[in-house]
């Protein structure tokens, strides 16, 4: 047994859990039902001591521990709470306060997820890309770059795009490498503090591991209340990667393929195989992100997952890409050579809010609910590295019948599934 | 008086097609009674006119074999005789094979048992003595102003005594109170004044504050009250009352005691009680140096389930400190209170409460053992704990620490002040030898409770009520609220039980009812719990008395005093009529009207015993009446065969069983004898709660006689069985049927 623990109680830490969505965790008796019924419970009950330090607002304990990340929200926990507490909304608010934690700038992490600051995080990229627009004639003269024929080149060129973007994503990689590191250090810092610090596994080991974990959604496949959301998640998920390919693909087409002595095919036609590739990606990614709408609304009662504007604004975000992508497509294959003034102001116009939505999407990453993509991804390597608990297909709990009416108690869930 | 007896078979239930109803005719004519009357329902009004018809015209010992003696009561009640009851329905045809030899001998044996004891049983006339109605409420805090009220309020003056100056007790001396009514979220203004306000305005009730009581003799109806008043001049009182409730609450844990959880030694550790006085002048402060108190640890069960100090739940501490958070929250919404617990104990609507506390974030609740408190800088306490659920040790530091005492009754034990007194007594005589050496030890280990006396009875088994577990004078048996073991005295509020104040009230209620209904059966004669009704009583034949003492002391109720000389003193009215007197009495000079060594012995020899070269064993079973033979009733009901080799006599607790009954049977020629009684123990559910420990005792004395004789000892056998367990009593006895059935025969069969 470690030395005794200092505790000390942060009243405002938990008032800050409640306040991003994990309302309900005061009502927690500690009777550890979400841990017995939890997937990922091993010896040291998961998500009871979670339950326990956010009551007692262990901030440090919190943000630094893996096994929040492990956690998928399947929900449940919070079905079988028989207080109410819903743990899994606490683990979420958890998440979301501790990308907010390890922000760098902190202020983003506001600006990125709080819906009263959403005008002001539009306002941003509009901003910018207005400047860069302003400033689009001048630079090129000065630097003596050809306006670029395709369509949409003429309008934002792409060596505009790529230097803008890439200046912003590369500062947001920044602020994601740092959040990302504190956040692996904080874990290490509080295992050995707890004496629990081992590495059985190397980390190329690690990394493979989490990386087959993540491909096939191996722990995404525990959740049961929340079932639907594993679909809805792959398909997100493998539309955004074959979009990032044909991204990829693109400016290695553009300027590498060139020096390569090979023609650039950009933009490609429609039976190019990166375009087929990326229509089918973003036909995964509207896929994806409407079923997660659908079922955040569809699945109710007690195992549903609270929704809050960390949520909420991603996932619109999402398919605001997705939709004004197809859109800005779409006019690009149906306008003439010469097109009337106000269908090209239409498409130009688009073409805008799809670049303030991507700007939104890469720039915001680090901060908003896309970091999960980082934070969850680290913590499944340490966990790997640190030999945690890997779940394992059980036979499933025996369904509970419901109880009759004058039985249910405010706050106990019987519901049968 | 001379008797006329009559046999009424009733063929109703299943008898009249199982039985030769003829035959029976036959035995109870062999038995010398000629009357017999069968009849196809005898219960109905024509069956009950035939006998009634024969009672006016000289039948004086009707003997009804019909259902059980435990049904059809009223029907046959006859003025001015006594009816024998014989169970031929649950206990013959209803568990046994019907039309069968064996059972028409059951059947047979039973009805000459039943005529046996109509022989000599008469009808028990009732003692009637003026008894007073008045009732003495000692204590007045809630639950004892609850008894005056409900007492007053059902039309009997009422004597309240409380030795403090004002009434009120604790919860008076508490601002704030658990809610007692919906929604059960916050705590409550006190409503204490409005009860004090009562009471004062009741006219029937007459209070005395700063009062003891110096003396009380006598019995129900008739108890003489001395009561002492302290204040300006000392004052005697003298009055009769006619029962007692005993409301004298309860002590809070002596908190020196929890030195490890820094009491006395780190000046902010404070106990839930100083905390009341704290909260009820403002906000929590921290007595070393008088700031604010901004961060509260709450130690629930401190001293409580806890095997070195109080091993029992004190019911309130979870719902007091959860009040107390709340309060000093609203006090100083600066504050924040942590409350370690071992499990949050909220009953019934409290839970509501419970949750109310834990919707505030400044309230934080988590499951710890604590272990030791200790002093950083500043004399601020830090709490360490084993975290059982995170599997951590934890450490805390708090401003002030509120230690959730529990509470200790505040009872006095009448036996051990008893053992004093006698040791004392062996003590002053100064006679020198072993008995001198162990008195001494007595009176050195029994000092501190000198001075704690309440009611001083005057009673031979000591001056005040026994306590039973953890020094409650309440047996806490699901089945006798509030009584005690001196009849006519009940227990009610934290004396009885540790609970909340609307418990109190509610026991208060329920004590002042039993209370009122002693003396109301009292002035009938009648007893009370366990044998409502019962007019009989026992009668000493004293010139054979050989002071043996063996009766004033085994009486589990304190009915009998002592002369110098050490003869027994009767006091009817405190007696419960279970005869475990009679059964203790070796010279068997105690007796009752309609129960005695005699009638037993009378039954038990009426029994016809078949010769050795038959094979049909005979056994003896003695039911307990409370539980066992009601618990064969059921089986019977239940249609639940058993052996039909045994033979039952109830009886009114396996402690009156008077050993010579079970040499009259072995001499007989019983095979066997099967003893089932209520359980004995701490958790006993013996209603005359002492005697199926001492035949227990007798038994293995009983043992002892059988080695002597040579005879198996497994040929007695002595069973407990709850009343819910009936269906184990057939088994039981085809078990031990069987089992003598293997040893054989009584070689005494046939001498």
């Amino acid at each position: 047994m470690a030395e005794a623990v200092v505790v000390r109680p942060d009243r405002k830490f938990v008032e800050e859990i409640i306040a991003a969505g994990g309302g309900d965790l005061k009502h927690c008796m500690q009777c550890a039902n979400c841990s017995t019924v939890c997937e990922l419970s091993d010896g040291r009950p998961f998500p009871r001591k979670e339950m326990v330090w956010a009551q007692w607002g262990l901030k440090d304990r919190l943000v630094a521990d893996p096994d929040v990340w492990m956690c998928h929200q399947c929900n449940d926990c919070s079905r079988r709470c028989p207080r109410g507490a819903r743990p899994g909304d606490m683990l979420a608010a958890v998440r979301r306060l501790t990308v907010a934690h390890y922000s760098v700038p902190r202020f983003m992490a506001s600006l990125a997820n709080r819906s009263a600051y959403l005008p002001l995080a539009f306002l941003v990229p509009i901003v910018l890309l207005a400047v860069a627009l302003l400033v689009r004639d001048p630079i090129a003269q000065a630097l003596g770059l050809e306006t670029e024929p395709a369509f949409y080149a003429s309008f934002f060129p792409h060596w505009l795009i790529i230097g803008l973007y890439g200046f912003f994503t590369g500062l947001a990689f920044v602020a994601a490498v740092v959040g990302v590191l504190r956040f692996w250090r904080a874990m290490k810092r509080s295992d050995e503090e707890l004496g629990l610090y081992a590495t059985p596994k190397g980390i190329p080991a690690s990394v493979v591991g989490a990386l087959k974990d993540i491909l096939t959604h191996y722990r995404f496949g525990f959740c049961t209340a929340q079932k639907p959301r594993r679909l809805a998640h792959l398909a997100v998920f493998y539309g955004f990667l074959a979009l990032f390919v044909v991204t990829s693909w693109a400016v290695v087409d553009l300027y590498v393929n060139p020096m390569l002595g090979i023609a650039s095919r950009y933009p490609f036609d429609l039976m190019h195989p990166m375009k087929i590739l990326a229509n089918v990606g973003g036909v995964a990614l509207i896929y994806g992100a409407v079923k997660v709408m659908v079922d955040r609304k569809r699945i109710q009662g007690p195992g549903a997952a609270a929704s809050t504007s960390f949520d909420w604004i991603f996932v619109w975000l999402i398919l605001g890409v997705g939709v004004t992508g197809f859109a800005v497509e779409i006019f690009r294959f149906t306008v003439g050579p010469e097109p009337a003034a106000t269908i090209r102001t239409a498409a130009y116009a688009t073409y805008f809010v799809h670049l303030v939505l991507v700007f939104q999407l890469l720039t915001y990453l680090p901060f908003s609910k896309f970091a999960h993509v980082l934070y969850r991804t680290v913590a499944m390597v340490y966990a790997e590295h640190t030999g945690r608990h890997r779940p394992v297909h059980r036979p499933q709990v025996p369904q509970i019948a419901a109880a009759p009416a004058e039985l249910r108690l405010q706050g106990v869930t019987t519901e049968t599934h | 008086m001379d008797r006329k007896l009559a046999v009424y078979v009733c063929k109703g239930c299943d008898i009249g097609a199982s039985l030769d109803i003829e035959a029976l005719k036959d035995v109870a004519s062999e038995a010398g009674v000629d009357a017999f009357h069968e009849h196809e329902c005898l219960c109905g009004a024509a069956g009950r006119d035939l006998i009634r018809q024969d009672v006016l015209d000289g039948v004086n010992a009707p003997v009804v074999a019909a259902c059980s003696p435990r049904f059809m009561i009223d029907a046959f009640t006859f003025d001015g005789c006594r009816t024998e009851r014989v169970n031929l329905r649950e206990h013959v045809v209803w568990s046994h094979e019907p039309n069968d030899e064996d059972t028409q001998m059951l059947a047979a044996d039973y009805l000459r048992m039943g005529i046996a004891r109509a022989q000599k049983a008469t009808l028990p006339e009732p003692f009637e003595e003026e008894v007073n109605e008045d009732i003495l409420v000692v204590g007045g805090g809630v639950s004892g102003m609850s008894a005056a009220l409900g007492a007053a309020g059902a039309g009997h003056h009422v004597v309240l005594v409380e030795k403090a100056e004002s009434l009120g007790g604790w919860m008076s001396r508490f601002k704030r109170h658990i809610p007692h009514e919906p929604p059960y979220r916050d705590p409550q203004p006190s409503t204490v004044g409005e009860q004090i306000d009562r009471v004062r305005a009741d006219d029937r009730i007459q209070v005395f504050t700063g009062t003891t009581i110096e003396k009380i003799t006598g019995q129900p109806g008739q108890f003489d009250v001395t009561l002492h008043t302290n204040g300006g001049s000392d004052t005697t009182s003298s009055m009769r009352v006619g029962a007692i409730v005993q409301a004298t609450g309860w002590k809070p844990y002596d908190a020196t005691r929890l030195g490890h959880l820094g009491y006395g030694t780190c000046p902010n550790v404070i106990t839930n009680v100083q905390m009341e006085e704290q909260l009820a002048s403002g906000p929590p402060t921290r007595p070393s140096d008088g700031k604010p108190a901004r961060r509260i640890a709450f130690i629930q069960c401190a001293g409580s389930r806890d095997k070195d100090h109080l091993p029992y739940c004190s019911a309130v501490c979870c719902r007091v400190s959860i009040k107390q958070a709340l309060t000093a929250r609203e006090l100083d919404p600066e504050c924040e209170v942590y409350v370690l617990y071992k499990d949050i104990r909220t009953p019934g609507q409290h839970e509501d409460f419970y949750r109310r506390a834990q919707e505030d974030a400044a309230i934080f609740f988590t499951k710890a053992e604590v272990e030791t408190v200790g002093e950083a800088g500043d004399h601020n306490p830090v709490v360490r704990a084993k975290n059982t659920l995170v599997g951590e040790d934890i450490q805390l530091e708090a401003d002030l620490v509120v230690l959730a005492t529990g509470m200790v009754p505040a009872s006095a034990d009448g036996e051990a002040l008893r053992r004093l007194a006698d040791a004392k007594s062996v003590v002053a005589k100064g006679e020198a030898g072993v008995q001198l050496e162990t008195a001494k030890e007595t009176v050195a280990s029994l000092a501190h409770l000198e001075g704690g006396e309440i009611l001083n009875l005057g009673y031979r088994q000591g001056p005040d009520l026994p306590v039973l577990k953890y020094d409650f004078p309440d047996s806490h048996f699901i089945c006798f609220p509030y009584e005690s073991r001196r009849t006519g005295i009940y227990a009610a509020g934290c004396v009885r039980a540790p609970e909340d104040a609307q418990l109190a009230r509610e026991d208060g209620a329920g004590a002042a009812l039993k209370a009122i209904q002693t003396v109301r059966l009292a002035k009938k004669g009648e007893a009370v719990h366990p044998r409502w009704g019962d007019v009989s009583y026992p009668d000493f034949n004293l010139q054979r008395c050989t002071q043996c003492k063996r009766c004033t002391e085994e009486c589990p109720f304190g009915t009998l005093n002592e002369d110098v000389k050490g003869t027994p003193q009767l006091n009817p009215i405190r007696c419960r009529r279970c005869g475990i007197c009679m059964g203790a009495c070796p010279e068997r000079i105690i007796s009752f009207k309609d129960y005695s060594v005699d009638i037993v012995s009378s039954m038990i020899k009426a029994v016809d015993i078949p010769d050795e070269f038959e094979e049909k064993p005979r056994l003896l079973g003695l039911l307990c009446e409370n539980d066992a033979y009601p618990a064969l009733d059921t089986a019977g009901l239940k249609r639940i065969r058993h052996s039909a080799n045994i033979r039952f006599i109830p009886v009114r607790c396996l402690g009156s069983i008077n050993t010579v009954w079970i040499a009259d049977a072995l001499s007989r020629g019983y095979d066997g004898i099967l003893l089932v009684g209520c359980r004995s123990g701490a958790d006993y559910q013996c209603h005359f709660i002492r005697g199926s420990e001492l035949m227990e005792t007798r038994s293995s004395n009983i043992q002892e006689k059988l080695k002597q004789l040579a005879l198996e000892e497994e040929r007695v056998r002595l069973e407990q069985l709850p009343i819910n367990e009936f269906d184990r009593l057939p088994e039981i006895i085809n078990e031990f049927a069987a089992q003598i059935d293997e040893i054989g025969m009584n070689p005494f069969k046939g001498f």
